[in-house]
């Protein structure tokens, strides 16, 4: 049985998604995970429109209070510290995928000059390589993300293997994807706001 | 006539007073002057002014960086020459006479002295200007900008005597020419060190002495779309920088004809001559001072692609240039920016801008802006065409983001997530239009051209570009003319791109 908070706060990372899709994201049996999603519908926390589920506004109040229940027991100030941490290789992060979709400010990366895009790649290895670490302290500080390193590590390995477009590709679990829920998880975490790191020149 | 001229031992000329009787190179006047006395040939009112030629800076060089004292007499005629022509006097409290004081190699070079305004103020004239503009915040910022500007280039407050500020602003011109930077950029492009510069001398006038006085800018022809007649914006009692910054509200040049008639006739007039001589669209700055019309400056206009092709294409039909020149003057990528869709330029002029940002991720694209991403999908599945408008973008905007035609953002540069994630799918997208821009815009139909970073108020007639239009069409008639083995049907842009490799080739 997957916990609440998990599936609720799946949902709301991902918008409108698809049990299937959602199965994936979290690694559990695909029958399971719908039979699950059913439950919240039932409970009127999640509501099914076109096979895609999205959270109700109940759901959304119902993450809330778990997730402030949940930072409750948290080591606030070690995620604080990782939290900064994660700031410098955020700003990496972001300019491999502007190497990777941008040539110059004004040239979009056509993709046709293969050296380029392996060194972009490379540079990706890299960065992933030294950020898991600190990955895996975030995780020791709170078990309910360990879906993260698999995930990442799937979307690099099918970069590696040719399919780039697990580079960036919004709505599937691309690396991008993957980075941009893990940060919008550390700023939950560490009880901020996306309007306030926006404010402040962060988690742009 | 100029007064060395009038001197009639003397073999060198030295000073020449612009009054649009000489007929002297760049490589003793300078650039500015060279300007200057191109307009006056041309019958053209240009603020009285007088140059000291390259001559004198190699002199003051020979000399152990001093000034022949009989310059300082020629000066002196020089001046009272500007004082006769404006009704102006040099150091007077009573109409005040103020000059600028720029350098000027036969070209220009960085690291020289640039330009000192406004020379010529002291305590008095700063009091009396204040009281003939009205404005006393304005007198005291010029006198602020001229001690500025004078410490800057030449190294030590103004004097209080005016005839001291000139002479030192001179002498600061012609030590410029050894400054280190002077120095290494002639040495890097092997321009000769004996070559010198000149200093131009020229009255002031001012746009904010009253009701008949104010400042404009007008382009020969429409820079935005090309079209034929004159175009332009006037600002009433505006002084110099006020229409060029838009730090005040200019009006339309009818305005003026309106006003003043005959200054109106008289440039338009003015306009044509510096087009037909300059041979290309014109950016003319001017003043009135007082009722009279003074020609500050003219360059060729910066223009838009469309501005650019059409001037180019009539031209050639009013036997301006000739086709060879109008290929020349357009580039492959002006020709692409028809080619792609863009809005329609007329229509882009008189709407209104409520937003402008960093450009993410191109295109245009007409919606309604919505500003909560459950609703932007909800209204997209019905077929509104919507555009997502947010502070900042969430993981769970996604889904709305990939259903929008268009993203808006307060906050975030080009590498933000709504910038990387928009440019995955290709929806057009604008970041960092700042705090309350966007949001405040929920419920309105606005067209975005994100190419751009800007939101237009409305929806906006768009270009597709698909079409060549008459100018492109007679373009690509002269590409052919010219290269009769092209492929008539080839992309217009790359056929241009080949020609213009071919001339560079060739020259």
């Amino acid at each position: 049985m997957t916990d609440q908070l998990t599936l609720l706060q799946a949902l709301r990372l991902k918008g409108r998604v698809r049990a299937s899709d959602l199965a994936e994201s979290l690694a559990i049996d695909g029958p399971v995970l719908t039979a699950e999603l059913d439950d919240l519908a039932a409970a009127g926390l999640a509501v099914e429109a076109n096979g895609r589920f999205k959270l109700t506004p109940a759901g959304r109040d119902r993450l809330s209070e778990l997730l402030d229940a949940e930072r409750a027991d948290l080591d606030t100030d070690a995620l604080t510290t990782a939290y900064e941490e994660f700031d410098s290789y955020n700003n990496e992060l972001k300019a491999l995928m502007a190497r990777w979709q941008l040539k110059d400010e004004s040239t979009p990366n056509d993709h046709t000059d293969a050296a380029y895009d392996a060194a972009v790649i490379a540079d990706l290895r890299a960065l992933h390589d030294a950020f898991t670490p600190l990955l895996t302290r975030i995780v020791g500080q709170a078990p309910r993300l360990d879906h993260y390193p698999i995930r990442f590590a799937s979307a690099l390995a099918k970069i590696e293997a040719g399919d780039t477009s697990w580079f960036a590709r919004p709505i599937a679990d691309s690396y991008h994807t993957v980075w941009f829920e893990l940060h919008e998880e550390l700023i939950g975490l560490t009880g901020r706001t996306r309007a306030a790191e926006a404010a402040a020149g962060r988690a742009l | 006539m100029t007064l060395a001229e009038h001197r009639t031992n003397e073999t060198r000329t030295e000073l020449v007073v612009l009054d649009g009787t000489t007929d002297h190179d760049r490589e003793l006047i300078g650039g500015k002057a060279w300007s200057i006395q191109h307009m006056r040939a041309l019958g053209i009112s240009v603020p009285p002014a007088f140059v000291i030629t390259t001559e004198v800076c190699r002199e003051y060089y020979d000399n152990g960086r001093t000034v022949p004292p009989h310059i300082w007499e020629q000066v002196d005629d020089a001046i009272g020459h500007l004082e006769g022509q404006t009704g102006r006097r040099f150091g007077s409290s009573d109409r005040p006479l103020l000059v600028s004081v720029r350098s000027g190699a036969a070209s220009s070079m960085p690291g020289m002295m640039d330009t000192v305004l406004n020379l010529g103020m002291t305590d008095d004239i700063e009091a009396a200007l204040a009281e003939q503009s009205g404005d006393p915040a304005y007198a005291a910022d010029t006198r602020r900008r001229f001690g500025e500007q004078f410490a800057k280039v030449v190294g030590t407050p103004p004097p209080l005597d005016p005839r001291d500020q000139l002479h030192q602003a001179i002498r600061a011109v012609f030590d410029s020419w050894q400054s280190s930077r002077a120095v290494s950029y002639r040495a890097a492009r092997g321009i000769d060190d004996a070559g010198g510069t000149a200093v131009t001398v020229q009255a002031m006038v001012f746009g904010n002495l009253g009701a008949d006085s104010g400042t404009g800018v007008l382009f020969s022809r429409d820079p935005i779309t090309g079209a034929k007649g004159a175009y332009g914006e006037w600002l009433s009692r505006g002084q110099g920088e006020d229409v060029v910054s838009g730090r005040m509200d200019a009006v339309h040049l009818d305005v003026l004809a309106e006003s003043m008639p005959e200054i109106h006739r008289d440039l338009l007039a003015i306009s044509e001559t510096l087009e037909r001589s300059g041979r290309d669209m014109q950016d003319i700055e001017f003043t009135v001072e007082e009722g009279r019309l003074w020609l500050l400056q003219s360059r060729s206009a910066k223009r838009t692609p469309e501005a650019a092709v059409r001037c180019a294409v009539d031209m050639v039909g009013e036997g301006l240039i000739t086709e060879a020149e109008a290929l020349h003057r357009i580039t492959p990528d002006q020709v692409r920016a028809l080619q792609n869709p863009h809005l329609d330029t007329a229509a882009a002029r008189h709407a209104d801008m409520l937003a402008t940002g960093k450009p993410a991720s191109p295109g245009i694209r007409t919606g309604v802006v919505v500003v909560d991403p459950d609703e932007a999908e909800d209204l997209a599945d019905e077929g509104t065409d919507v555009i997502l408008g947010r502070q900042t973008t969430d993981p769970d905007d996604v889904a709305a983001m990939s259903v929008s035609v268009a993203v808006l953002t307060e906050f975030g540069g080009s590498t933000s997530h709504a910038a990387v994630v928009c440019r995955e799918m290709a929806v057009p997208c604008v970041v960092g239009c700042g705090a309350d821009t966007i949001t405040a815009l929920a419920g309105r139909t606005v067209t975005v051209d994100a190419g751009a970073g800007i939101v237009y108020d409305g929806a906006l007639p768009i270009v597709d570009g698909r079409h060549e239009d008459a100018a492109l069409s007679t373009v690509r008639r002269w590409l052919l003319d010219a290269h009769p083995a092209a492929d008539p049907a080839g992309d217009l842009a790359d056929l241009l791109d080949m020609h213009t490799r071919e001339e560079h080739t060739e020259s």
